[in-house]
């Protein structure tokens, strides 16, 4: 369950900067990781009442606000239900029974957790992961790490969330390939970035087949199910890498026309790419002069 | 399956780290031309089309050797002593494709042209 994490980085100072982003990462991965024993939500989840740290406390208070905006589409608590499709480890995928699902679905959603000051306490059955939010924050500290050491120009990758610093050394707009949800080692078209993250959330990236049918891994929080939308592929774009994370998984869920919605009233905060289940391509209005494609995409205005 | 990019688990750091005039040529770089990597230090860049027939390099890592092997323009894992041999199984490195990734020995071969005209993909790990 390895992945790959490159940093490349162009500035005065630019190789203590990148050990120091790479240290910064492997310490919020050791924290918020639901898999790790020396994690904080590892330890909540169990406890159910903890103090939290300064970065657990404010992703739960960051995943509330996107879970407030995106109407309970991005959720922390769906952890019961991850469990219950085994996507916790290759070995476990399983398809639930319906008993099983309605189960872990009285323990979902934001009401089970309960924020005051920095004490956190979940509900009896109640448990979070932060995987859907927690790899934004950590390129949002890798790159401010950077900038605060003299890097001017550099290009984080956490396996596959894109994350740019200022421009190319040569002045130009870096150049981010979207993975075609059909065939990832090819493309579906491009964005030209600067200070940007690119996140992109497909249901290609993990999942099993069962009985002729495919079940991937981004869950529906209100159905128990794999969210079933009409979506391929998410590509959030945004200046602040922890909401295009959390969006990317959000906007799979809402589907193209609850998308275009919530981009009508927060278009100055992110943009997107929608690929759909019949392969059309989608891109939010603010992105009409910074994307690009061999391929027909439609513009969602606001 | 796929199986990346969701929890976060970074056990291998790929670290490069330039200066201006580095990344002119690394942007200019003939086509065909690959990058080895091993704990994130270049270990030679080669273009793979001035290979006249075969070539054979040996990295040593924590879990013991990689062979990478070289002829006809192309570029493999030709063995390995790491445990899950998935860069082996990886086959040719494509242009299009991902690159050779041996996380146990920390080694990684990828393309380092412009050819492909982008500087990175989001939603493919690794
Ligand atoms: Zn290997």
């Amino acid at each position: 369950m390895d992945t790959v994490m490159s940093i490349t980085a162009y500035g005065d100072g630019c190789e203590k900067a990148v050990n120091m982003a790479d240290r910064e990462i492997n310490r919020l991965d050791r924290l918020l990781s639901i898999e790790k024993s020396s994690s904080e939500v590892l330890l909540l989840n169990k406890e159910k009442q903890l103090e939290l740290s300064n970065d657990t406390l404010k992703l739960v208070s960051r995943a509330r606000e996107v879970s407030i905006i995106t109407e309970g589409a991005f959720d922390i608590t769906t952890e019961p239900l991850t469990r219950a499709w085994g996507f916790y480890s290759e070995l476990d995928n399983r398809v639930p029974s319906e008993q099983e699902i309605q189960d872990a679905l009285r323990s979902v959603g934001f009401q089970h957790i309960n924020i005051s000051g920095n004490k956190v306490t979940l509900d009896e059955s109640t448990s979070i992961d932060l995987g859907g939010i927690a790899k934004g924050y950590a390129s949002a500290k890798a790159a401010d790490i950077l900038k605060k050491n003299g890097v001017t120009s550099a290009l984080i990758s956490l396996g596959g969330n894109v994350r740019t610093v200022g421009k190319k050394p040569d002045g130009s707009f870096w150049t981010v390939g979207i993975a075609d949800p059909n065939d990832s080692s090819k493309q579906i078209g491009m964005v030209s970035v600067s200070d940007s993250a690119v996140v992109t959330s497909g249901g290609y990236q993990r999942f099993f087949e069962e009985k002729g049918h495919i079940y991937h891994h981004i869950i529906n929080q209100k159905t128990g199910y794999p969210a079933d939308s009409g979506l391929k592929s998410v590509t959030v774009i945004s200046s602040d890498d922890t909401l295009a994370d959390a969006l990317s998984t959000a906007l799979f869920v809402m589907g193209l026309d609850k998308s275009s919605e919530l981009y009508s009233k927060n278009s100055e905060l992110f943009s997107a790419v929608l690929v759909t289940e019949d392969n059309n391509i989608y891109i939010t209005e603010n992105l009409k002069n910074s994307f690009s494609s061999e391929r027909n995409f439609e513009v969602i205005f606001d | 399956m796929k199986n990346r990019g969701w929890i976060i688990v970074f056990a291998s750091a790929l670290i490069i780290c330039a200066v201006w005039w580095l990344c002119i040529t690394a942007f200019s770089s003939p086509a065909k031309t690959v990058g080895i990597y091993q704990n994130g230090e270049l270990i030679e860049k080669i273009d793979l089309t001035t290979v006249t027939g075969e070539r054979e390099i040996e990295l040593s890592g924590e879990y013991g050797r990689n062979i990478v092997y070289i002829s006809n323009g192309s570029i493999k894992m030709k063995s390995a002593d790491c445990p899950d041999k998935i860069c082996v199984k990886h086959g040719e490195l494509e242009s299009s494709g991902s690159p050779i990734v041996c996380l146990p020995n920390k080694v990684i071969i990828k393309f380092e042209d412009a050819s492909e005209k982008i500087d990175a993909k989001a939603g493919a790990a690794g």
